[in-house]
């Protein structure tokens, strides 16, 4: 099944349940284990959440809208992220080492656990970041 | 997310339903750190939270790491299967006090 569906949503804490509705309701339509749908939302909703806490940090409120691309092709997963938060410098993008307990610095962690790949992309089209994560499936 | 909390002697119970993200995890906070803050023996049950991401393991790092500065503990109970699944990818299963 080939597919390609794009949503924005306001940047906020309050969109992610939106967000992760959104996804659902794609992976709704794609033949894969509830297991392996639930981990897909995880990682689109961390990286959503990323926008959120790190593209607009100290940002109390805005009226930006970050837009979630979802596209596969024959069995190749690709979820493009665009937002116009402050620019990402792919190198300071690092999760905390797991035994270093503490709250905070897993959801790149996780990203990178379920996903096969994930570039920031210097096409921004007008947008600040665009990140795409890719999987298999 | 919404929650109840049960006193029986000094464990609280806090019975937190919904979806755990970064929109509440503040208010899971202030439900449940005021609890450890008292010294309180605080049993965190999951059975109706659906879905948790890292914002959510942040508050049960924090909690359980208070309840260590405090002398007492968290219980983590009854977590569902998603759930659980996230605790795991973060590695976390042998630290916090799940039952």
């Amino acid at each position: 099944m080939n597919l390609s569906e794009a949503k924005d949503f306001v940047v906020s804490t309050a969109s992610l349940k939106e967000v992760r509705d959104f996804c659902r309701e794609i992976f709704d339509k794609i033949n894969l284990p509830q297991e392996q749908k639930d981990e897909l939302v995880l990682a689109i909703a961390e990286a959503a959440q990323n926008i959120v806490k790190h593209g607009y940090k100290g940002v109390e409120e805005t009226t930006d809208r970050m837009e979630i691309k979802i596209s596969l092709k024959d069995n190749d997963l690709e979820i493009g992220f665009f937002d116009k938060g402050k620019a990402v410098v792919p190198e300071n993008v690092k999760h905390r080492k797991l035994d270093d307990i503490k709250p905070g610095g897993l959801g790149t962690f996780f990203i990178k656990q379920i996903m096969d790949n994930a570039v920031f992309k210097k096409d921004q089209n007008g947008w600040v970041n665009h990140l795409v994560l890719t999987k298999k499936i | 997310m919404s929650y109840k909390v049960t006193e029986e002697g000094n464990i609280s119970t806090v019975f937190l339903n919904g979806e755990i993200d970064m929109d509440v995890t503040e208010k899971a906070k202030e439900v449940i750190l005021p609890l450890v803050e008292a010294g309180k023996e605080v049993h965190l049950n999951l059975k109706d939270v659906s879905y948790m991401d890292s914002s959510g393991i942040s508050v049960l790092i924090e909690s359980h790491q208070k309840a260590l500065e405090k002398n007492t503990k968290v219980v983590v109970k009854e977590v569902s299967k998603s759930v659980l699944k996230v605790i795991m990818m973060a590695k976390l299963e042998q630290i916090l006090n799940l039952e």
